[in-house]
């Protein structure tokens, strides 16, 4: 350890690099500054109400309380909006799996007419801002009796380009003469695509799943839209209509709530990390 | 999306391109073009058509031209979304794109816990809209909330009501913001300085270049390409402003961060004004693809 640090530039020439530790100073203030709210949001959701406004701030409290977490749970649905959300990101992520991996196939390998004015037209709905969908997907769903079902809040979601594309870019890489011997074997598309495509791209799926996951999982202005029943209102929905709004409520609840909603997602990440990584640099879009 | 584009005149394995290989390609994309179709095109398409009719959340469309375009440039609602929505987009773009390419030199630098800052900063990326406004609104709150009390540490007084006076409200939107969504840029920009070749900048520093004239004449052309679609995608995003100002703030105090996205919400879902809706969508896409036009030209993309 001590060896390598030694190693480290900072101690270059056998003395401190000042422009070095300048930069660890700032590495270091970055990680305060992005890491601090989430301290501040759990260290909040335990402290009694007697410490909540306790001025200067402290850190932790002096007799730490998991109450409002289970009070949480008694004055909002919060299981209900859980099992919602999962329920719909289940739906778009495998709806947008299987469409996506299908689609990506000819894309990237085939040659047909009407391939180039396809791929044009996907790639350019990146740019389409979706407030213009509003509207008529609102009017659509309520036409056809869908609003408040967990179709009219997951499929419309899976139509995003962003898989098709991932895929698509994947698929480019994977070697021809793969695809070539599978051939000779008599392959059909439909088994070159399970046997040697789908096989090869283990880390592009789980990239667009648990991109889609994500997405879905904190999607709020469509959900807003569409749901007004506690049947399918999701997390994000139920947090901002009940319990974000203006804060007027037992700030322990309040924070224990929006606590409740974020440490499943940063455990998630955790994991994954590596897969969040890949998708925003592969695309560029946020979940 | 270059590498997409250079292949596509590529010849690929079979050589014969006849109806059954067509029938075949599009037997693969038929379910997700049924998606794409039903949920984007087509109310893409009836969008643009609404915004000239009058329509109500029942009953039948009716066309009126352009009306509703000119109820719109005349309404000084909506006038005033389109300015509040503007301000944030000067005041949340720059910085995040700034920042953004900032934040990948830092952890592109071989440091130690590079890493774990990477990841630290990465983390809001999965957080809710719903539960960071609820965490800025308490970290933002005037006379207990952690900003305020170290900005009075550092000399800054009085406190500051952030989301309370209409001057200091859409800056603590955008503050808010940064804080939650640079990570996107930061990542793109990081996979951008990753497939710099080393060799660049061997050869530059042999020729005497300093660190500030590596990075001005060797990473950021390099990495023009990757603005070219970092910048707009921001630009797009912050015109789109939505979830937070409806946490935190419902557009007020005095409307100062009332923004389109919250016009269309409330025209379209709390008075069912369908097709005025439409209209502000349309000029919400509009402005979007002038900028994107006008900033692609500007880099000499197209």
């Amino acid at each position: 350890m001590s060896q390598s640090w030694r190693n480290d530039s900072l101690y270059r020439d056998g003395s401190l690099n000042p422009g070095r530790l300048a930069l660890y100073a700032i590495l270091f203030f970055v990680a305060i500054v992005w890491g601090v709210p989430f301290i501040w949001m759990f260290v909040t959701s335990i402290k009694p109400d007697t410490e909540v406004f306790r001025y200067p701030p402290t850190w932790w409290p002096e007799q730490p309380t998991l109450e409002f977490y289970t009070r949480l749970f008694e004055s909002f649905p919060m299981l209900a909006w859980f099992r919602n959300s999962l329920i719909v990101a289940v739906i778009t992520t495998s709806l947008t799996l299987v469409t996506n991996v299908l689609a990506g196939y000819p894309l990237a390998r085939m040659r047909f007419r009407g391939r180039r004015i396809i791929l044009l037209i996907i790639l350019s709905t990146f740019l389409l801002p979706g407030e213009i969908l509003l509207v008529p997907l609102f009017l659509g769903m309520v036409n056809f009796k869908l609003a408040n079902t967990y179709f009219s809040i997951a499929v419309p979601a899976a139509a995003n380009a962003f898989g098709v594309f991932l895929m698509t870019q994947f698929f480019l890489t994977i070697p021809v003469e793969l695809e070539e011997a599978g051939r000779l074997d008599g392959c059909s598309r439909l088994g070159l695509l399970w046997r040697i495509f789908i096989p090869l791209s283990g880390p592009a799926i789980a990239t667009v799943a648990i991109f889609t996951f994500v997405r879905s999982w904190n999607d709020f202005f469509w959900p807003l839209v569409i749901s007004n029943t506690d049947a399918t209102r999701t997390v994000p929905v139920g947090l901002a209509i009940f319990v974000g709004r203006g804060l007027s409520m037992r700030f322990g609840v309040i924070m224990a709530s929006a606590a409740a909603a974020t440490i499943p997602a940063v455990i998630f990440f955790l994991m994954l990390q590596r897969y969040f990584v890949r998708g925003i640099s592969t695309t560029g879009l946020r979940g | 999306m270059t590498s997409v584009a250079k292949t596509m005149d590529r010849p690929v394995t079979s050589s014969r391109a006849s109806v059954r290989n067509d029938l075949v390609a599009y037997a693969f994309m038929a379910p997700y073009l049924v998606l794409f179709i039903l949920f984007l095109l087509l109310p893409a398409i009836v969008g643009i058509y609404a915004s000239f009719t009058k329509w109500g959340i029942i009953g039948e469309p009716q066309w009126v031209g352009l009306r509703n375009y000119d109820k719109l440039i005349n309404s000084e609602i909506f006038i005033e979304s389109l300015q509040n929505t503007l301000y944030f987009v000067i005041l949340a773009a720059i910085p995040l794109i700034v920042l953004g390419f900032l934040l990948a030199l830092l952890v592109h630098q071989k440091l130690r816990f590079r890493n774990i800052a990477r990841a630290i900063v990465f983390l809001p990326h999965v957080v809710s809209v719903a539960a960071v406004g609820i965490i800025f609104q308490w970290i933002l709150e005037r006379s207990s909330g952690l900003l305020n009390y170290y900005l009075g540490v550092l000399g800054v007084n009085p406190p500051i009501n952030w989301l309370g006076e209409p001057e200091s409200a859409m800056p603590a939107i955008a503050i808010t913001t940064i804080w939650w969504t640079v990570n996107g840029n930061m990542i793109i920009y990081l996979a951008g300085l990753q497939d710099i070749p080393e060799t660049l900048y061997e050869s530059a520093r042999i020729d005497g270049a300093s660190g500030w004239q590596l990075t001005r004449h060797i990473t950021i052309p390099m990495l023009l390409p990757i603005s070219a679609f970092v910048i707009p995608l921001t630009v797009i995003a912050c015109w789109r402003v939505f979830g937070q100002v409806f946490v935190m703030t419902r557009g007020g105090p005095q409307g100062a961060t009332f923004t389109v996205a919250q016009f269309i919400y409330e025209t379209a879902f709390v008075r069912f004004n369908m097709g005025l809706a439409s209209a502000a969508g349309v000029i919400l896409m509009l402005i979007t693809l002038g900028f994107t036009v006008v900033q692609l030209r500007a880099m000499k993309v197209i």
